[in-house]
């Protein structure tokens, strides 16, 4: 098989080309025109296409030969434009150019920040809501970007009539990714955890390009949106606490209950901010959610449907991140 | 009245969020390249169509005024588009990559009885505004200098010397810097009036695909002099306005709330230093709250000149009363941009 890999060079991407690699695939990266890819340390045998999504004119050649678009590249900084331009009109010129072609086959990285936090109860699972209407423009610009990075994909892929597989990671960590913003509120070297018994949707890294190279090579995820996460999660008192141990970071965790926390916000923006959406993530009350709201989490239907099982157990995820 | 816009990235945003506030005014349509931008934009400000191709908008919607706020060397087929189907035109800053073209689009517009007017929104920005209604009262006496300093950090990551993507502004004679000479050079004609003559120093300090990181300049107006300057370098971000008059200097900080004055008082002389240092000192710790507060409040914070002036040209559209920024200053700053261009190419 060969995959044309887009954000290649990304946290997840160099993990889902070395999966790939291992499991005698062969990788097409996309790469922007001036990424070094040199200390990566790929073979040879790994194609680099030089492009960058946001302004790339000739995408069509990338495609080649390829069997299966691994779509992983968005923005995860700048403002809420940028991210969208980059994320979703970056998605719209690639697809744009697949049309073209060949490849009929797509993978995409979505993420569980896609999901209506806010109408969830109990269990978070592939049959949640998606964020959508108005609302949607309350979350944060990479939410916005997300959202319609599917939207648009799945639309190519209904009019084409390609098999789409849509992942949707939880949060993903591994080396250099172990603190995670739902971990706690900093203040310096004090971490005030908000609902110190909740469980984080987690995914190390390793786990999760499985699941894509999987997704990728196995028809029976055509067709379908599978959540990514390794299990019902670690409670993030107990994630934070190894993170803080183990990375050598320090600090002193502060338990707070959510509940408690969550109607201050509430209250604090529907009176004292007057509701103004540009307040930091962690005073809007659909953000506050789609962080630390406590959910259950399960890749029952990744077992299921293609009987995949996280390769790393908790404790090899971490000394493959702290080790 | 109807309003279209063509071109919905971050500034496209703005104008919308003010739109959205004036009473009488409908968002009938926006449009982008990117389907998926039009139509997200079209979902979230209300606006009942969106477009892909601004021909096909123009025609269908037949809007009275359209807002072009695409990247500037596009602003003039779009502009002159727009005139063309009868519609009023608000362009964002750069009007036109050329001056030649915005003479074009002004005669045109003129031949049409159609408005066509430019975003200058520091200008209409609570401080500039404060220290014009200070030099109409005589508080601040004539005016005999004005200096415009922007420090602004380009190289970001994602920023116009980003060598991954490169802005549509690089294609600008001057690079990136030109996208900001239209509010140094307004903020000028604001305060002196139209141009005699200017000279300007453009240089590189750092290595990018920037042809130039800074250029400073000195103008003769019609009632005074300006220092205009941008810097890449300089930190941090600030956009500076300090107006000299006979009997007092006012200085702001046009990113931020802070407006200070040094004046002429009555009493002692060596007092003066001192009530202007209180005096200056208050106003600043205000500033600094209010700065702050600003950013958890509702509302346009630091585009509230490009609110006010948008408010104030759809004001003057419906009482057919002048324009905030009339055809005839847009020429004059325009005709300042050009004098300051750079004449040869970079190093």
């Amino acid at each position: 098989m060969r995959a044309l890999v887009t954000g290649a060079t990304g946290f997840l991407g160099r993990r889902v080309v070395a999966a790939l690699l291992a499991q005698g695939h062969t990788v097409r990266a996309l790469v922007r025109p001036v990424t070094s890819v040199e200390e990566i340390g790929w073979p040879a045998s790994v194609e680099i296409f030089r492009g960058d999504l946001r302004s790339v004119r000739e995408l069509a050649p990338a495609f080649d030969r390829v069997d299966v678009l691994i779509h992983l590249a968005a923005a995860v900084t700048g403002g809420e434009d940028a991210m969208f331009a980059s994320t979703v009109s970056g998605t719209e010129r690639l697809l744009a150019a697949m049309a073209g072609t060949a490849c009929r086959r797509i993978v995409l990285a979505s993420s569980f920040a896609v999901y209506d936090w806010s109408a969830i109860r109990g269990t978070l699972d592939e049959e949640s809501p998606v964020e959508t209407g108005s609302d949607l423009y309350r979350r944060d610009g990479y939410t916005i970007a997300k959202v319609w990075q599917e939207r648009v994909t799945r639309r190519f892929a209904v009019e084409h009539g390609w098999d789409l597989t849509v992942l949707r990671p939880g949060f993903i960590w591994g080396r250099d990714h172990g603190y995670l913003a739902a971990c706690s509120q900093q203040i310096g070297s004090l971490h005030i955890v908000i609902g110190p018994f909740s469980h984080l949707p987690l995914t190390h890294v390793d786990n999760c390009a499985d699941l894509f190279v999987r997704a990728a090579s196995d028809p029976r995820a055509a067709g379908q949106t599978l959540n990514v996460v390794d299990g019902p999660g670690e409670r993030i008192w107990n994630y934070l606490g190894k993170h803080l141990k183990c990375s050598g970071a320090g600090g002193l965790r502060v338990p707070f209950p959510y509940t408690i926390a969550f109607a201050i916000v509430r209250l604090a923006f529907a009176s004292v901010f007057k509701r103004n959406e540009k307040l930091p993530h962690v005073l809007v009350p659909c953000r506050f959610e789609s962080r630390l709201k406590p959910l259950q989490y399960t890749n029952e239907r990744a077992q299921e449907l293609l009987g995949w099982r996280p390769p790393y157990d908790y404790g090899e995820c971490l000394r493959r991140t702290y080790g | 009245m109807r309003v279209a816009l063509i071109g919905a990235g971050q500034i496209a945003r703005q104008h919308l969020s003010c739109l959205k506030t004036l009473p009488r005014v409908q968002i009938a349509a926006v449009c982008d390249l990117s389907p998926a931008v039009s139509e997200s934009i079209a979902e979230r400000y209300g606006a009942p169509a969106w477009f892909t191709d601004h021909v096909a908008m123009l025609r269908d919607v037949k809007p009275d005024i359209v807002h072009v706020t695409t990247p500037p060397t596009s602003h003039f087929r779009l502009a002159m588009d727009a005139l063309q189907s009868g519609s009023h035109v608000l362009v964002e800053k750069p009007a036109t990559a050329t001056l030649a073209e915005l003479e074009r689009l002004v005669r045109y517009a003129e031949e049409r009885h159609l408005v066509l007017t430019e975003d200058y929104n520091y200008v209409f920005n609570h401080a500039t505004r404060e220290i014009a209604r200070w030099v109409e009262t005589g508080a601040l006496g004539p005016v005999v200098h004005v200096e415009v300093v922007m420090a602004l950090n380009l190289f970001g990551p994602g920023g116009f010397a980003d060598p991954n993507a490169r802005h549509p502004a690089l294609t600008l004679a001057g690079g990136a810097l030109a996208d900001f000479l239209p509010h140094l050079a307004s903020l000028a004609h604001r305060f002196i009036g139209a141009h005699r003559r200017a000279h300007a120093i453009w240089t590189k300090r750092r290595p990018s695909i920037l042809p130039y990181d800074e250029m400073h300049a000195v103008v003769e107006g019609a009632h005074g002099t300006a220092t205009l300057g941008f810097s890449s370098s300089a930190q941090p971000d600030a956009f500076w306005l300090r107006v000299f008059g006979e009997r007092a200097q006012a200085s702001t900080n046009l990113f931020e709330t802070r407006l200070t004055v040094e004046r002429l008082r009555d009493g002692p002389k060596p007092l003066q230093p001192f009530l202007n240092g209180l005096e200056e000192g208050r106003a600043v710790r205000r500033a600094a709250i209010a700065t702050l507060m600003r950013k958890f409040k509702p509302g346009p914070g630091t585009y509230d000149g490009m609110w006010s002036l948008i408010s104030g040209t759809y004001e003057a559209l419906a009482r057919k009363t002048p324009l905030p920024v009339p055809v005839e200053h847009v020429l004059a700053v325009n005709r300042m941009v050009e004098a300051l261009k750079p004449t040869e190419a970079a190093s």
